[in-house]
């Protein structure tokens, strides 16, 4: 036992009644993932604490702070496991896990505020660290190697295995304590660019600069010039060579994540289909940034585009909203939690470092994964499938849950190509009063030269050292930990807390949040208002002594904002922290003085011109060339009896893309703030999936906010302009279905592709290009047809991983969020079917679309690829849905719509099916009419194609002649009514064609993705 | 004068803001009060008529919910909030503010109000953290005065930790009897009054609490807490399946609880505004 530490352990009392969830979970969950039937585990929890107490301290400790006496049983400096009263029998193994020295330990820190409620005068250097044990009774035939792999990530965690020998002597596992050591200080080097090109590039390389050969050019350059090394000669700088701060930091501004230099890139662009061959100028400003400042001198509610954290519009003449998407797709394949996790909270402060600090009120998750049940071969180094997914569900689930934020929309997207990297979308909606008390317009930021510069929040540590680098390259074997990170919620929910309050006293003039880059980003973005600022590295509180000035810079520890405060409110705001207990310290000043100049205490460690750091970095130069894709044709069985066609449908719904995620959106809080007008699930039973969220977010009042979203990432397999086009098309059709204000939707664009640069690596990046160039076209199209800006994006453009030698790209990627005005969410709209009789129509053109279909895929997966997935893929008349939806809007305004649902996925028979789920019963349909505006449209099409521009609504019948009226000029057609018994029917000219059970259409929907509660 | 209800914040509590407001939907005045503000004796608890624990998650429930927030008011506050009760003033905790008086032992408490934890709240049974609607019977004979005249209410349940035990089964007899079992988990199709002491299925009771226990209250019924969130169902638009239902719209059933316990401030302090 190692000296002066004092070991405390936990476990549930069991038995009368009480049980240890956390041991039944993780038995249900060992069964689910990988059938393994295990009699009983149990779970004890672990608490060390290195410091000398006292035996009646210690005792006081167990009783108050460890140990709730009404369910469990404590102890301390003895084994929990040689309590009798807790474990009467010997188990077989027992496993331990505990954190890796510097992995943010939650528990631990909850349990040294506790300790220091308790002993206020011990508590200055205590430390405390934490573990779980898993206890197995009756484990059987299981390799213990293999099961603690399941239960820890060895790139965080350390597990210690006991087992059945060692349990029966009573040699239990025992978790050094993870000592954080202080690492030996590195000052500041230079490094030496007058070197062959061949050098700067194993320079980049080695240092994970991800900086290429021309970049690397352009700063040996800038190191050349005569001006430069003047100034630098009189600060004390080498004069001809950068430090390594400065490198560093120059290379995370100039990175992938943070310049978007795929996006921002001269494209030379070939179409072999066309013969077009044309140059484009920045995909971004073209096809993203034009089109939204286009539509901005047409409306006056756009508020601030581009240049801040995320986009503002105006919603009231009191309230402005803003909304901001990332991802999180590399470290959520190193650890998914923690990844997931990072990703939540980390968009959260985006939100809180819009204008002068927005309130988070809405969060959206959208995740791809590779499929659940994938059983085929996963190259060494990749967790299956399954695991990410309840890791990156549980990361996100914590991080939104406890940071008080509801969960409020989202998706879940299955494709095997997804194994490699798992794409982790973290949105967020905040909220900002028009004007603050003060009389200042929250969206605008107000620094001026002497402003002070605090770091608020958390500290900084080695973790989260070269994450915006890291993600611009590809995920390899020697990817490095340091790039992981675990959130802290409540760290930062005390943050948000103290600088909401700060906002309103009128504390901040700029604010913006440590995310990719670190301080260097920060600092370096908002030292362009005022042109410069200072910054002493030495005042920057640390996790860990000895971290050397660069990575101190370019730290990405999380929790933590940077804020600029006038002189005059110094000390109120530090006041204010402290009451919140929160870390807030000078780092710095802004400054007008051209450079971002970097000390450690007296020495200066970086100069870096303003310009040079922002406009330096040179155009990439990109070829891009387009030649569509043959694909097989899809093979459809001739004479499918009525019975068969409902089994297609059986197994269609249940496949994990259409089937229901309710067991994993319910462990999200989607209704704190006491605003959620239309939820996740709606229907008699809760259980019908809604399409888009609804949001009332000031109480009592009855306008409200509409959020969805669309992504169909199988479409790019066909054409990346379809899917593009129907991501945009899905995320406007899921908002009309609840009733959106159509004059007044903002989208968000997030791209995830595989590296479209082509180079020995990639030798299909033309391709891979072009498909972002037709993206990027069809996202300009549709978004200009429906009068809808983009006001944020991102883009992740390195989504390939390369393990075991194998290379696994992701498909190309958009999602496409919206957020939009409701006038009155008492006028609101579910998606379930209302009472029996009322007519159901299809509003919308169908035609034979069934290119990329689900259920293309659906067959080609059941005929091991003799059927393919080609075909026509879904396209788009904006101008022709953008009138349908108008039509719809008007109906439901008048109050004549009962429900209305989306039809995408699966298409019009997954539908109709999921609005029955939410009356529990039937329906008869009639397909009859639908080749109408196609008649190539055979059976396979109108039930299973998946056109754009459809909304399967309800009507009742006396609202029936007033609905056609509203909707004359636009494509509806009556198709059936809802019915009274269980029955799904489909008819075709007098014939049924598909007839189903709802009851087991929904057990199929349901089964699929029930994620196992415990027993 | 209104009456004024002072909503605790700070430290990962998050639904102060809609638990004021429902207060100042109700009639009453509320700020949002920063726990420490109250330790520190900046604002001092007596000056308020009624006291809110709301919802979140504070300090992470990392050490089991409500735990730590319980000793920091347990430590920080003890003395104030015990002449609080022998004002006779309301305190309600919600969810995770329930979690926080039962561990801080202010519920189902005692008559001394000694503050001896004797009930807890411990993980669901189903394993975790849920967000679903459920529907609340109360019992007609307490004394609580949060609940006088509620028969049934629909409302959100949040948590992961709403198993209500205790680790004396002859305790729940007495606070029975005594009408601190206010509230419970019923099945909606089954004819009011249902309320029963033997286990409903999951998931009419969320969470397998003994005898289905949403909430209670302490032996004066001026404390009560419970795990579901009446204030998140403040309006009519915010049901679960309000789309279904042909409404008048207004106020929604939640806010019957906090009209109870401004009317009881206003006639106990005899407060007209």
């Amino acid at each position: 036992m190692q000296s002066n530490i004092q070991r405390i352990e936990v476990t549930p009392r069991v038995g009368g009644g009480l049980r240890d969830v956390r041991g039944d979970t993780i038995k249900s969950q060992l069964k689910t993932d990988h059938n393994l039937e295990i009699t009983e585990v149990r779970s004890i929890l672990g608490y060390q604490i290195n410091q000398e107490l006292s035996k009646d301290q210690l005792t006081k400790v167990v009783d108050e702070l460890f140990t709730d006496p009404v369910i469990e049983i404590g102890c301390f400096n003895s084994s929990i496991l040689d309590n009798k009263n807790a474990f009467t029998d010997t188990p077989e193994a027992v496993i331990t896990v505990g954190f890796k020295p510097g992995v943010t330990d939650n528990r631990a820190s909850a349990a040294l505020d506790g300790f220091t409620t308790i002993f206020p005068d011990l508590g200055k250097d205590v430390k405390i660290s934490t573990s779980i044990s898993y206890v197995f009774f009756g484990l059987g035939d299981v390799d213990l190697n293999w099961l603690s792999d399941q239960l820890h990530n060895s790139l965080i965690e350390i597990a210690l295995i006991a087992d059945s020998n060692d349990c029966a002597i009573g040699d239990w596992p025992e978790i050094q304590f993870p000592e954080l050591k202080d690492i030996e200080y590195a000052a500041p080097s230079t490094i030496d660019l007058n070197v062959s090109d061949e050098e700067l590039i194993e320079i980049s390389e080695k240092g994970l600069l991800a900086l290429n050969l021309e970049e690397m050019k352009a700063i040996q350059q800038n190191y050349l010039d005569k001006d430069v090394q003047a100034r630098r000669k009189e600060l004390g700088l080498p004069p001809d060579k950068p430090t390594d701060v400065e490198l560093e930091c120059l290379a995370q501004s100039w990175s992938e994540h943070c310049k978007h230099k795929i996006f921002a890139a001269r494209i030379n662009h070939v179409d072999t289909e066309t013969g077009e061959n044309s140059v484009i100028d920045s995909l971004f400003k073209t096809y993203i940034m034009q089109p939204a400042l286009d539509m901005q001198q047409e409306v006056n509610w756009l508020l601030s585009l581009f240049h801040d954290n995320s986009g503002v519009i105006e919603w009231t003449p009191e309230w402005s909203l803003c909304m901001k998407a990332e991802t999180h797709n590399s470290p959520s394949a190193l650890d998914p939690f923690g990844g997931a996790m990072t990703g939540i909270v980390g968009v959260n402060r985006d939100i809180l470092g819009t204008g002068l600090g927005a309130r988070p009120i809405a969060n959206t998750d959208v995740f791809c994964f590779g499929p659940p049940d994938y059983d085929d071969h996963l190259p060494e180094g990749l967790f299956h499938p399954s695991r990410v997914m309840r890791g990156v569900h549980a990361g996100v689930r914590a991080g939104g849950n406890e940071s008080g934020i509801p969960t409020v929309n989202g998706a879940i997207v299955f494709d095997e190509r997804y194994i490699g990297k798992p794409l982790v979308y973290c949105g967020t909606v905040g909220i900002l009063p028009r004007h603050l008390p003060d009389g200042r317009e929250s969206h605008i930021k107000t620094p001026e030269p002497g402003n002070l510069i605090y770091m608020v929040g958390g500290r900084v540590g080695s973790d989260g050292i070269h994450g915006a680098t890291f993600s611009s390259l590809e995920l390899t074997d020697e990817s490095p930990s340091s790039a992981v990170q675990i959130g802290d919620p409540i760290t930062q929910k005390k943050m948000v807390d103290m600088l909401l309050e700060a906002r309103d006293l009128g504390y901040i003039e700029v604010i913006t949040d440590n995310g990719a880059g670190g301080l260097s980003s920060s600092i370096g973005e908002m030292a362009e208002l005022t042109g410069g600022a200072n910054l002493d590295l030495s005042k920057v509180p640390l996790k860990q002594l000895g971290l050397s000035p660069w990575e101190i810079l370019v730290s990405e520890s999380q929790e933590r904002m940077t804020v600029g405060v006038d002189e005059k409110n110094k000390q109120a705001f530090e006041e204010l922290a402290k009451l919140h207990e929160v870390e807030a310290t000078i780092v710095g000043e802004f400054t007008n003085s051209g450079t971002f100049l970097v000390n450690y205490g007296n020495d200066v460690v970086a100069d870096l011109p303003i310009e040079y750091l922002h406009d330096g970095c040179p155009q990439l130069n990109l070829e891009s060339e387009w030649t569509p894709p043959i694909h097989k044709s899809i093979i459809f069985k001739e004479k499918t009896s009525p019975e068969e066609m409902g089994n297609i449908l059986q197994r269609l719904i249940a496949r994990p893309n259409i089937a229901s995620k309710e067991w994993w959106v319910r462990s999200y809080d989607h209704e704190v703030i006491g605003q959620s007008v239309i939820k996740p699930f709606g229907g008699v039973n809760h259980d019908a999936p809604g399409d888009a969220a609804v949001i009332a977010p000031i109480p009592g009042e009855t306008k409200g906010t509409v959020i969805s979203c669309g992504i169909v990432p199988r479409y790019s397999d066909i054409d990346a302009y379809a899917m593009a086009a129907a991501s945009v098309d899905e995320a406007v059709r899921n908002a009309v279905c609840v009733g959106v204000d159509l004059s007044r939707i903002a989208g968000l664009d997030n791209f995830c592709w595989p590296d479209p640069v082509q180079s020995k690596k990639t030798p299909d990046g033309r391709f891979k290009l072009a498909q972002l160039v037709r993206a990027n076209r069809a996202l300009e199209d549709v978004c200009r047809a429906y009068s809808l800006p983009c006001i944020s994006g991102k883009d992740s453009m390195k989504n390939d991983a390369t393990l075991d030698g194998e290379k696994i790209s992701v498909p190309p990627t958009l999602l496409f969020s919206l957020m939009g005005n409701h006038e009155d969410v008492r006028k609101a709209i579910s998606s379930d079917f209302k009472n029996t009789g009322d007519a159901i129509y299809l509003v919308g053109e169908t035609k034979q679309e069934l290119g990329a279909s689900e259920l293309a895929y659906m067959l080609q997966e059941e005929t091991e690829g003799v059927s393919g997935i080609g075909g026509n893929v879904p396209s788009i008349d904006p101008e022709r849905n953008l009138s349908v939806y108008k039509a719809l809007t008007k109906a439901m305004h008048a109050g004549l719509v009962e429900s209305a649902h989306d039809c995408s996925d699966g298409g019009l028979s997954v539908t109709i099916a999921e609005s029955c789920f939410g009356i529990d019963a039937g329906a008869k349909i009639d397909i009859s009419s639908l080749d109408s505006f196609d008649d190539k449209l055979d059976s396979w099409g109108a039930l299973f194609g998946e056109s754009l521009g459809r909304i399967v609504v309800s009507i009742n019948p006396k609202n029936i002649q007033a609905f056609e009226e509203i909707m004359v000029a636009v494509a509806h057609q009556n198709i059936g009514e809802v019915g009274n018994n269980d029955d799904l029917v489909i008819m075709k000219n007098d014939t049924k064609i598909l007839t189903a059970s709802i009851t087991k259409l929904r057990e199929a929907w349901k089964g699929t993705l029930d994620g196992g509660s415990a027993k | 004068m209104s009456v004024k209800v002072a909503i605790l914040t700070g430290f990962g509590i998050n639904c102060d803001r809609e638990t004021a407001a429902v207060f100042e939907m109700a009639g009453a005045t509320s700020e949002r009060i920063h726990v420490n503000r109250l330790v520190n004796g900046e604002v001092n608890l007596q000056d308020y008529h009624i006291m809110a624990v709301p919802g979140g998650f504070s300090f992470g429930d990392h050490l089991g919910s409500g735990r730590l927030m319980g000793n920091r008011l347990r430590f920080g506050l003890r003395e104030q909030v015990r002449q609080f009760v022998n004002d006779k003033k309301p305190i309600i905790g919600i969810c995770n503010g329930f979690q926080v008086l039962v561990k801080m032992g202010l519920l189902p408490g005692d008559d001394d109000i000694s503050f001896e934890q004797t009930a807890s709240l411990t993980l669901n049974d189903s394993g975790h953290y849920e967000d679903r609607w459920v529907t609340l019977e109360f019992d007609d004979n307490s004394h609580c005065i949060w609940t006088k005249g509620l028969k049934r209410m629909r409302v959100p349940v949040r948590h992961g930790e709403g198993k209500f035990v205790t680790n004396d089964k002859k305790l729940l007899d007495k606070w029975d009897k005594s009408g601190q079992l206010v509230v419970r988990y019923v099945d909606p199709n089954q004819q009011y009054p249902s309320k029963s002491d033997e286990l409903l299925p999951y998931p009419l009771s969320p969470n397998s609490s003994w005898r289905n226990i949403a909430g209670v209250c302490d032996p004066t019924g001026l404390v009560f807490g419970l795990m579901p969130h009446p204030e998140a169902n403040h309006s009519t638009w915010l049901g679960a399946t309000w789309t279904r239902e042909n409404l008048d719209h207004g106020e929604g059933e939640g806010m019957a609880m906090f009209h109870n316990a401004v009317n009881y401030a206003k006639s106990q302090f005899s407060i007209n505004d």
